[in-house]
């Protein structure tokens, strides 16, 4: 237990420099600043956070803000870290990571089509789950899906041989 | 004008060597693969947008839909996010039947993985055997769940009901019909000359990459290091029992899937422990002092994840104290390999050996599209 012990007093040394907090045992959050994006993560990987477990987009919409959250672990010590980014709701951008983790392209991707966060030096930001989508991005606190489907898809006449429908020349 | 040699195919997303809807775009010249993108989509269901659109608990009969194969690990990863962000105590005897659960899932999609391999290679006994095995456990979910595929039965603060009398006795009955089969099993898939040839040093992964592009699970554990959730970030009461996590050092096709086939007697072995092991006691306690429907969380992000048959399986969730959840995010296993692993490893493969290499890598596309 020991060693797990040396593990944890490092990994505090090196999150105890952020504004952090404990949520649980082996669980801590801690919010950086843009600028310092990238070489901040890239010195919590070469301490030990190596697996980039997700990329998540939060639309702060009361502040005025989107949050990113790059959730790291640690396999050595069972650590994750949730490190949050801020940036403005108008004209979103926040640089790439994917530098530190190529695999942060396709999480960048689907954050950016989400939530239309662009990630400066990403080239590849084309739209990856949704098809000819023509809305505000989706997952925008103030994207209305009811409205949305409604326009899209509106709603047809009832007709009494509406079942029938796709049968003609059957007979 | 010069013709090109490049093809350009499609395979999925209906295609049986695929697993699941999902279309891996790849050019080809002669047999081997030169280019491929994996196209997700076809099966956005939209689940994150939808589950800030409900309260709480409406949410329990909505994420275990997001998975089919294994979907405890979605009750499991939201149960424990409210957990934590509530700060609710598990009572003891929950977190016993939760690992019952979760490693009886395990077992089915194994199971069903190791059929998986029958249809890449066309040896369809496999998945014929596999399928009929699964199909037993849907049994005794059924008889603890009262449903075969989505339980909806680990819900926040323990699980929904106490196991039914004497399915102790049913699940170990199972254990030893599916441990009576080991030997058909083995010559079937671990001895099998078409599987060998077919499977040894094909896509090969090592270390390094695997690390660097996130893969977890099986793939990860086939290039030589033990890296489990439930030894390195033990959740319920995995650090109670004793079971090994197998490990390989080739990285190839054959070692991802023997693995798997290994990973079912540790599997076996933790389940006699929990049956052995399982404390009396209440199984949930209360949440809500009003009705559960109007449930407030605490304000807060938290992240929690665990070991899927695939690798790590995860939730972000964030509340903003209200009664449904602010925002949450999905992390499914097979994101990394699914569509960077398509990509940069991928190619370089041959034709008819792409269908294996996704069966093997742990692909699974609902995950992937949400």
């Amino acid at each position: 237990m020991n060693s797990t012990n040396d593990m944890l007093d490092g990994i505090m040394s090196v999150i105890g420099q952020f504004d952090f907090s404990q949520v649980k045992e082996r669980l801590f959050s801690l919010t950086i600043e843009k600028s310092r994006l990238i070489s901040l993560l890239e010195l919590l990987r070469q301490s030990g956070f190596s697996h980039l477990s997700l990329i998540t987009g939060i639309d702060r919409i009361a502040e005025e803000k989107f949050e990113v959250a790059y959730t790291l672990f640690s396999w050595q010590s069972g650590v994750t870290v949730m490190t949050s980014v801020f940036t403005d709701r108008i004209d979103p951008v926040l640089p790439t990571i994917m530098e530190v983790w190529p695999v942060a392209r396709f999480y960048e991707r689907d954050v950016h089509e989400f939530f239309g966060i662009v990630f400066d030096g990403n080239p590849d930001l084309r739209p990856l789950i949704l098809e000819n989508w023509d809305g505000i991005p989706p997952m925008r606190k103030d994207f209305d899906s009811l409205k949305y489907s409604k326009e899209h898809f509106p709603d047809r006449e009832y007709r009494a041989d509406f079942l029938a429908e796709g049968s003609d020349g059957d007979e | 004008m010069e013709m090109s040699k490049e093809v350009k195919l499609f395979l999925g997303p209906n295609h049986p060597g695929m697993h699941g809807n999902a279309s891996v775009h790849m050019y080809v010249e002669g047999d081997t693969v030169i280019k491929s993108r994996m196209v997700p989509g076809f099966l956005h269901r939209g689940f994150e947008k939808l589950m800030e659109q409900r309260t709480w608990m409406q949410n329990l009969a909505l994420i275990p839909r997001i998975c089919v194969p294994e979907p405890d690990i979605n009750e499991m990863v939201y149960a424990m996010a409210i957990e934590t962000l509530t700060g609710t105590q598990v009572p003891e005897r929950a977190h016993w039947i939760r690992m019952l659960i979760l490693e009886l899932a395990r077992l089915a999609s194994h199971l069903m993985a190791m059929g998986g391999i029958g249809g890449a290679t066309g040896l369809y006994t496999m998945p014929h055997w596999t399928l009929a095995d699964r199909d037993l456990v849907l049994d005794i979910f059924e008889k603890i769940t009262g449903a075969r595929i989505y339980h909806m039965y680990i819900v926040p603060g323990g699980v929904r009901k106490d196991l039914p009398e004497g399915v102790e006795e049913d699940i170990s009955k199972l254990l030893d019909y599916i441990e009576s089969r080991k030997d058909e099993y083995e010559n079937l898939l671990l001895k099998n000359r078409i599987i060998r040839t077919r499977t040894k040093g094909l896509a090969v992964l090592d270390r390094e990459e695997a690390m660097r592009l996130g893969i977890t699970g099986v793939a990860l554990r086939a290039t030589g290091i033990p890296y489990d959730l439930r030894k390195v970030d033990p959740y319920a009461r995995y650090e109670s029992v004793v079971f090994d996590i197998p490990t390989a050092t080739e990285g190839d096709a054959f070692a991802r899937f023997t693995l798997k086939y290994y990973e079912v007697a540790q599997t076996i072995r933790i389940i006699r422990q929990v049956l052995e092991k399982l404390p009396k006691g209440p199984v949930n306690t209360r949440v809500s002092s009003g009705s559960a429907l109007r449930w407030e969380i605490p304000a807060g992000s938290v992240y929690s994840h665990v070991e899927s048959s695939r690798g790590e399986y995860g939730y972000f969730v964030v509340s903003s104290g209200g009664d449904r959840p602010y925002r949450i995010n999905v992390r499914g296993a097979s994101f990394p390999q699914g569509l960077y692993g398509v990509e940069k490893l991928l190619p370089g493969n041959r034709i008819e050996d792409v269908a294996l290499w996704l069966a093997t890598m742990d692909f699974c596309p609902p995950e992937i599209d949400r």
